[in-house]
């Protein structure tokens, strides 16, 4: 794409952006919707400047975002090192798949009354429930990425002599690295989601909180400023690791 | 071969004579590199090898060809112990082969699939060093010798899918080489590059190996080839693969691509050959 095309879609992009802010304003302004549900965007901006100004806000952030990415990280590792075992292992993939089919399809927030029966409303909790969440786009893609290796390939390691724990770690895991890191780009998304419904049913700190918090209060600025942090978070996060992907999987361009 | 070898001496003039079994080795004789007694296979109910024997000595470069379903790449895969015969068996220096060997360097036709596509050319070169257990602060000086000996000093980093066909086949042999390998077993390894790279990438070999004194199993369907890479060319007929024929190759080297190919007796072989192939398929 030339430098003018590409600059003439950005200005488009930002062109759509700019008419829906406008026309929830208008909303807001004009549309009879009463205040304490709806604010315009510039009540939610000035909320949002007077959260981050007084450093409320910018506390709460940090508390979510720590959680999903603790979350993520601690499924990411999980979901790597269980689905390598599986993935390598014929017997271990008959013998688990089918459990596998069962568990993956339960909805997390099933699960989460028996982890608070063990732990109990607290950050603990939360972060099981993440963890649990979001681990499966990981474990599944890993599983299929260790399982795909080109025969070439295991022929090249026979050949080799390479060892069982050598072929994984050279040939099979790297194999997996494409579906790896698309499976932890969704597997961040669910963590945001848990990280912030955790927060609401723990009163654990963080935007999930806070939000709910607001909302009770029909404080509805609050609350949409709430909610634009974390679309940015998501948005952030979500751009952050396609740039890591992109150079991780750089091979892949000619 | 030993059969070979007196045949000629009672002058077999045509520079190739017709053999029908290969003599097991006497136990006073030298053993033999690699040797295939008695050796059949089937693909569930295809016979694709028919009683094979076959004596290759050290430093040899024995070139394989035949049409195809004649069983030449299955024979190279249990020299490589990639694939168990179902009777008979196949020597490795006096010892029946079960598996790879680190002796032995298998190079593969397909190089796209057989280069790891996530690793450089030094990390593909390096992958070997790996496996050997090369420690890590030599393999660095070992990787850029390797590159410099097949030409690719200059592209050590980059990916495969940034070379051309002939230069990630060049990787392979690198990465073979870095086995140090007693033999290079070679599966129509330039079957899928153009005359040219293939003309190069043939002397290429041939120089590697001469300083090397490496022993070579080729695997190819182009006659000329084999003929001006070996010192014996294996003539097999398909359907069940069976031995047909074993020339001995009497051509003066280092070989040329320009002399070589014009040379008489090359030019003989090659009739031979071509006639041979021929009959087999009628």
């Amino acid at each position: 794409m030339s430098i003018a095309a590409r600059g003439l879609w950005l200005l488009g992009s930002i062109g759509v952006t700019a008419l829906l802010v406008l026309s929830w304003q208008l909303i807001a302004n004009y549309g009879g919707i009463p205040p304490v549900f709806l604010p315009g965007p510039d009540r939610a901006w000035s909320a949002l400047v007077a959260g981050f100004s007084g450093g409320e806000l910018a506390g709460l952030t940090g508390a979510t975002v720590e959680r999903m990415i603790y979350g993520w990280v601690l499924a990411s590792l999980a979901g790597i090192a269980l689905g390598a075992v599986i993935g390598s292992s014929q017997v271990a993939r008959e013998y688990v798949a089918p459990m596998l089919e069962i568990v993956r399809p339960v909805p997390v927030s099933a699960f989460m009354p028996v982890v608070m029966a063990f732990l109990g409303l607290t950050g603990t909790m939360v972060l099981v429930v993440i963890a649990i969440g979001s681990i499966w786009p990981v474990l599944l893609a890993t599983v299929h990425g260790v399982s795909s290796v080109e025969p070439r390939l295991v022929e090249v390691s026979q050949s080799l002599r390479l060892s069982r724990f050598k072929t994984l770690w050279k040939i099979a895991l790297p194999n997996a690295q494409a579906d790896i890191l698309a499976g932890m780009r969704i597997g961040l998304t669910v963590a945001l989601i848990l990280a912030v419904i955790g927060e609401m049913l723990t009163s654990e700190n963080g935007l999930g909180w806070s939000i709910l918090q607001a909302a009770r209060a029909y404080r509805s600025a609050d609350l949409f400023a709430g909610v634009i942090v974390l679309g940015v978070i998501g948005l952030v996060s979500n751009l952050a690791l396609q740039s890591i992907e992109r150079y991780v999987l750089r091979w892949k361009r000619r | 071969m030993q059969c070979a070898a007196n045949t000629k001496n009672q002058g077999c003039e045509t520079g190739y004579c017709m053999i029908n079994v290969a003599p097991l080795p006497r136990a006073d004789a030298a053993v033999p590199l690699i040797a295939f007694h008695g050796v059949s296979h089937m693909f569930g109910n295809r016979p694709v090898l028919q009683d094979i024997n076959l004596t290759i000595n050290k430093s040899e470069f024995v070139c394989m060809v035949g049409p195809s379903g004649c069983g030449k790449t299955t024979m190279l895969r249990m020299v490589g112990g990639l694939q168990t015969p179902a009777t008979g068996e196949v020597t490795f220096a006096g010892k029946r082969v079960a598996g790879p060997a680190r002796e032995i360097s298998f190079m593969f036709q397909d190089y796209s699939k057989a280069l790891l596509p996530w690793r450089t050319a030094a990390g593909n070169v390096s992958l070997a060093l790996e496996a050997n257990g090369v420690p890590t602060g030599q393999r660095a000086a070992r990787i850029k010798d390797l590159l410099g000996k097949v030409g690719l000093a200059n592209h050590a980093d980059h990916f495969p899918v940034q070379l051309s066909g002939g230069m990630q086949q060049r990787v392979q042999i690198a990465r073979c080489l870095a086995q140090e390998p007693s033999v290079l077993l070679m599966d129509e390894p330039f079957g899928a590059l153009d005359a040219m790279t293939r003309q190069a990438l043939q002397d290429e070999i041939l120089r590697i190996i001469q300083a090397s004194r490496t022993t070579v199993v080729f695997v190819t369907h182009d006659l000329e080839e084999a003929i001006y890479l070996g010192d014996r060319v294996v003539a097999l007929y398909p359907n069940p693969g069976r031995i047909a024929q074993v020339f001995d190759v009497d051509l003066p080297k280092p070989r040329n691509q320009l002399t070589t190919r014009e040379s008489p007796s090359f030019l003989r072989l090659r009739r031979a050959l071509f006639d041979f192939i021929r009959e087999g398929e009628a």
